[in-house]
């Protein structure tokens, strides 16, 4: 498969950003019915190769050649012409249109003057069938899922007859069934001569569907083969420029402190029902589970960004519900997993962000601006924040820097009690190891932690106690060696014939 | 090099430094206004007509300082001309009222101001729970109430004009013609409100919770920020300065009616965005607010002291301008 | 033809008579809303007229509404013809052009129809025309200014809203003070507003040293620029001349100040004699229909007592 002609290809190109140059000499080449995988850290040129094959930046020399004549995209509207189409991370979906407006956007199919309403609907369907979604083609795009709104922009490339199909990190969203979808549908593409690129920060994933790997580390192609006889282990030192050591620090032997936080029978109506469970000072808890199980909804519940019935004690003393103001006064306070929606403010200054949760320190009347400015170089020291210049604004930041940014704006607040959801989602591995190393170090300095993953090694290798949350109630808790794998997935799709102490209520 | 790998923008670009035509563009415009002035009418800078712009700026100006609050916040109050229309003619009814009792006195004059500071404290809030506890659209809310207060004051003058008692109206004149050292009253409330103002949103932490609420309400509300108080803070601080604005208003010619007021919010609205605050809320700045203020009165005035222009064309020369202003702020942003 | 305003008063006298037992007839009145003094003058006095009339005859029905601009008015109308099927309509039309057309089909329905103080587009509508004469009103002004300024002067000039009325007004002043030495400064929009005029005022006052005069047009604007006037303590040099008759211009012209030294009326209570007069066609056999102008008269301290309404609003 290896030997047919490349479609698409990059000859020595190079990319630059003003002074700063991000791509040195790429070579890459996409050929029908293979799946090229694109790895490394964030920041290593990825996004930019990928956007320079799609047609959205032109390369700063070298050629892309299609069907191996140089050609150079106008847009990336001239390179959808030429059948690739890419799919971009963050969707390109109009929320207030309909799921068949979107696939068709632009290239709507008429009956004379009209719209062919009923053909695009039924051939959405057959899109989203062989994508096995049950979503409804009338349903508006801002009602669906995160993990429909990837199916849909997926239907969408499919009804391009796509050549080249470019997919920038699509499992990040999706749960390991959705997942599995996505990859029979990659099988079925490949088989059908499509050339896939395809990114992830998953590298059980590429081991698993690439058939050539190529890994990029600071703008430089530094390794580039078939897949088959790469280990992950050796992707990772490819990528990193070292040996990966162990992942995850050592785990701690200790005795469980006092609590510091109890949550008693909350409700979150709709989303949890009763979830009763303790954290002790100085303890890393695991929340594991599927996708929309209610960990997210439980903890906003419990910081009091959701309605809740039931009661929260910090330290022995009952929190006010409904005020994120109040958790926080009581040294409780939540990481999002939305660092883009809910977490920073994307066109605000990394200054801004940082002292927003805690302005309350740097006002004396009025705001401190030196003493803002002095957090900010502290920050940028401590959490080993990596920007330019101090003047930007957060959106410019690359994903691992933004949720570094996060951490530093949530600990300054000084909270005892750290809740953090989702924090290695999208990031290089490289972030993710010292974002590890940081939860650990907290813990070691006597503040508890409680931390969301549904990637399960993260949890496997962090928490010394992990409770799994399945449709909204709280399935199972699991100490020590029981943690495993195994035994969180079968408390997860809620196998009960496994031995596993339940929660005490 | 970790720069823009997720946002695409461009990773190179320069950090902000040296000439910035965002926040001179409106400083910009101001001078060439002014340069425009003394070339045109060498009575352009006479004292007498800097007083008379600077001070009849002051009404819409101070309203359009409280506008700079809620649109910043991402909100937006359609409602401020009719407000102050209202007020105004509360404050008048108040005050003959209470002449009987209280006789031709500074006593009567203050239980007017305090009228107006009252209604105008009611009328924000009314706006902002509405917006805030009721869900409601700003701009419907404020819609809404607009057509009301209007209609109040129609209803109030009976369909005619309210007028200050005569010899009242003698006492309270000097608040809208007097001042200290020549500078007139109105102008000093104004800048005295708008050096409040700027204070407050560049150093205080409700200026900065308006910005961020503003840019991105979810991420305001996971901060800890109290997002339903401060919105409505903004529109109660501007209801509170319509008043003050209606204060410096109804000395000047001592009556008020349905006619008051009209499109003073377009206007407000229109200066604080002249000025470079951002419609869709999420950055405001103060002094820009005035500048915009400034630009709106110069026009009017440049045009009334020349005869380059038929007065029928005065509104899309004013037009050009407000356009104009913003979208050389909005070019030179996109091009940084 | 033009009847004196002393008629109107006849024809009011002959109103209040006994009502003769007739059918019901249902009469709409609609006007603009009272958006400025004189439209609130307007407004009063059309209400009032509805009032007594109501009063006075039990088979007379009255239906009024005010709107705030041109659609709203033939909204309005439509819906008076619609639910409450008038047999006469008095109206006072925003805008001549857009009223036309409907105003032409409440017409040939066979309805009486009014028109009061701005003409419709198309003539031969309306049954009866009662308005105030603007070019009269713009040509009294004008020869007040060519009598009290013999050895002519210069003057500022503040017009209306942009309207046929406005620049009917202007022209006849114009050409009343053709040839007299009177130079006309400045003309700017006040918009018949006091805001306005203040500010437009305090312009030509730092614009222009020397002003004789102002013709502000309207008392509303008037009050304006004798605020801006007197700010600038300029009001030896100058007085003013407004126009409509608005109550405390006439009480000032009755007390002599010498600011306002006259006034020049353009009565409100038009709308009063449109409805009366109306009215009249369906209680009594007076001839009603035809043009009824009233005529714009010079208020002087010598007849000022004759004008001064201290009840009306305006």
């Amino acid at each position: 498969m290896t030997d047919a002609p490349p479609i698409l290809a990059l000859d020595a190109v190079s990319r630059r950003f003003g002074p700063v140059q991000v791509l040195f000499d790429v070579d890459f080449s996409l050929r029908a019915g293979e799946v090229h995988a694109l790895i490394g850290e964030n920041g290593a040129g990825k996004s930019t190769t990928m956007k320079i094959l799609a047609g959205y930046l032109e390369a700063s020399e070298g050629r892309i050649l299609l069907d191996g004549q140089p050609i150079r995209f106008a847009s990336s509207e001239g390179a959808e012409d030429a059948g690739i189409v890419m799919i971009h991370q963050e969707f390109n979906l109009a929320e207030q249109l309909t799921v068949e407006q979107n696939v068709f956007l632009g290239r709507e199919k008429r009956k004379g003057l009209f719209l062919d309403h009923r053909a695009m609907q039924a051939e959405t369907r057959v899109l989203l069938d062989r994508l096995q979604c049950k979503v409804a083609p009338k349903a508006r795009v801002s009602d669906i899922s995160v993990p429909d709104k990837q199916m849909v922009e997926i239907a969408k490339a499919l009804s391009r007859d796509a050549r080249v199909l470019i997919m920038d990190e699509p499992t990040a969203v999706l749960t390991n069934r959705e997942a599995e979808v996505l990859f029979a549908q990659i099988e079925r593409l490949r088989a059908a001569g499509v050339a896939i690129l395809y990114t992830s920060h998953k590298l059980d994933e590429v081991a698993r569907i690439a058939d050539r790997i190529t890994v990029l580390r600071d703008g430089h192609v530094v390794l580039s083969q078939p897949a088959d006889g790469l280990s992950e282990d050796a992707m990772a030192a490819a990528m990193v420029g070292r040996e990966m050591e162990d992942l995850y620090p050592a785990k701690r032997q200790r005795v469980p402190g006092t609590p510091v936080l109890e949550v008693e029978n909350l409700t979150v109506p709709g989303v949890v029902q009763e979830a009763s469970f303790t954290l002790a000072k100085g303890e890393i808890l695991g929340f594991a589970g599927l996708v929309g199980a209610g960990r997210t909804e439980l903890m906003e519940g419990i910081v009091g960004l959701r309605q809740t019935h039931g009661s929260v004690r910090v330290n022995g003393q009952p929190l006010r519900p409904g005020s994120v103001d109040a958790a926080k006064r009581a040294g409780l306070v939540y990481l999002t997993e939305d660092r883009k929606e809910r977490g920073l403010l994307l066109n605000k200054s990394l200054k801004d962000n940082l002292t927003l949760l805690a302005l309350d320190k740097f006002t004396h009347g009025l705001i401190d601006r030196k003493g803002e400015e002095a957090a900010l170089d502290n920050a940028i020291k401590e959490f080993d924040i990596r920007t330019p210049s101090r003047d930007i604004a957060a959106g410019n930041l690359s994903g691992g820097n933004q949720q570094k940014l996060l951490i530093a704006k949530t600990m300054l607040a000084d909270p005892d009690i750290v809740i953090i959801d989702e924090p290695t989602r999208g990031i290089d591995i490289g972030t993710k190891q010292q974002i590890y190393d940081f939860i650990h170090h907290l813990a070691e300095k006597g503040h508890s932690v409680i931390f969301i993953s549904s990637e399960m090694p993260e949890v496997i290798g962090l928490a010394e106690r992990v409770v799994v949350m399945r449709s909204g109630r709280i399935a199972g808790e699991l100490t020590g060696s029981d943690i495993n794998e195994q035994a969180i997935v079968r408390l997860a799709m809620g196998l009960k014939d496994t031995p596993t102490e339940m929660a005490e209520a | 090099m970790s720069v823009a790998e997720t946002t695409g923008k461009p990773a190179g670009a320069a950090p902000r430094r040296g000439i910035d035509l965002h926040v001179l563009g409106p400083l910009v415009a101001l001078a060439v206004l002014v340069v425009i002035g003394i070339l045109l009418n060498p009575n352009f800078l006479s004292y007498a007509n800097i007083t008379n712009v600077l001070a009849r700026s002051a009404f819409i100006g101070i309203i359009a300082v409280g506008m700079t609050f809620v649109i910043t916040a991402g909100g937006l109050d359609l409602s401020v001309g009719s407000m102050a229309a209202f007020i105004a003619g509360l404050m008048i009814l108040v005050m003959n009222a209470a002449l009987p009792f209280t006789g031709v006195s500074v006593l009567t004059i203050l239980i007017g101001v305090a009228t107006a500071l009252v209604a105008g404290l009611v009328a924000g809030a009314i706006n902002g729970l509405l917006v805030t506890k009721a869900g409601i659209e700003a701009f419907i809310v404020t819609l809404g109430t607009m057509g009301i207060y209007r209609s109040l004051v129609t209803w109030l003058a009976d369909g005619g004009t309210l007028s200050l008692d005569f010899d009242l109206r003698g006492l309270y004149r000097p608040v809208y013609y007097d001042g200290i050292l020549g500078v007139a009253w109105p102008i000093i409330v104004f800048a005295v409100v708008a050096l409040l103002a700027e204070i407050a949103m560049r150093h205080t932490a409700f200026g900065r919770h308006c910005a961020a609420i503003g840019s991105n309400e979810q991420v305001a509300r996971y901060s800890a920020v109290h997002v339903d108080r401060a919105r409505t803070a903004t529109y109660v601080l501007l209801g509170l300065l319509v008043g003050v604005a209606t204060i410096m208003y109804v000395p000047r010619l001592g009556s008020a009616s349905s006619s008051t007021g009209v499109l003073w919010e377009l206007e407000a609205i229109a200066a604080v965005i002249i000025g470079g605050t951002m419609l869709k809320g999420g950055f405001g700045r103060v002094w820009g607010t005035v500048v915009g203020v400034l630009i709106l009165s110069l026009i009017g005035n440049i045009l009334n002291l020349t005869d380059l222009v038929s007065p029928y064309l005065n509104g899309a020369i004013q037009g050009v301008i407000i356009i104009l202003a913003v979208v050389l702020q909005r070019t030179k942003r996109a091009a940084r | 033809m033009k009847m004196k305003y002393a008629f109107a008063a006849a024809g009011l006298a002959l109103a209040a008579a006994p009502a003769m037992a007739q059918e019901t007839a249902t009469i709409g009145v609609s006007i603009p809303a009272a958006t400025h003094g004189w439209a609130g003058g307007m407004n009063f006095h059309a209400q009032e007229a509805v009032d007594r009339l109501e009063e006075t005859y039990e088979n007379l029905d009255f239906v009024l509404t005010t709107a705030s601009d041109p659609s709203k008015q033939v909204s309005d109308i439509e819906d008076m013809v619609a639910t409450r099927n008038i047999d006469a309509l008095v109206v006072l039309p925003f805008e001549s052009e857009p009223l036309t057309g409907p105003v032409a089909r409440v017409a040939e329905n066979g309805t009486w129809v009014t028109v009061v103080d701005r003409g419709l587009a198309q003539d031969g509508i309306e049954d009866l025309y009662v308005a105030g004469d603007n070019p009269g009103f713009g040509r009294v002004s004008g020869e007040y200014f060519v009598e009290n300024m013999p050895e002519g002067g210069n003057i500022v000039v503040l017009r209306g809203i942009p309207t046929t009325i406005d620049n009917e007004r202007v022209e006849g002043f114009q050409q009343a003070i053709e040839g007299a030495g009177i130079e006309i400064l400045a003309m700017e929009h006040g918009n018949w507003n006091r805001d306005d005029a203040f500010t437009v005022m305090q312009d030509f006052l730092s614009k222009y040293p020397d002003i004789d005069a102002v013709w502000a047009s309207d008392d509303d604007m008037a009050v304006g620029a004798l605020a801006a006037i007197e700010q600038a303590g300029r009001s030896d040099e100058m007085w003013v001349l407004g126009g409509a008759g608005m109550k405390e211009m006439v009480q000032r012209v009755m007390e002599e100040d010498e600011m306002i030294p006259a006034d020049v009326t353009y009565p409100p209570a038009m709308i009063a004699t449109a409805i009366e007069l109306t009215a009249l066609n369906f209680v009594s056999n007076a001839p009603v229909s035809g043009d009824f102008i009233i005529g714009s008269v010079l208020i002087t301290p010598e007849n000022a007592e004759d004008f001064y309404y201290p009840d009306s609003p305006f």
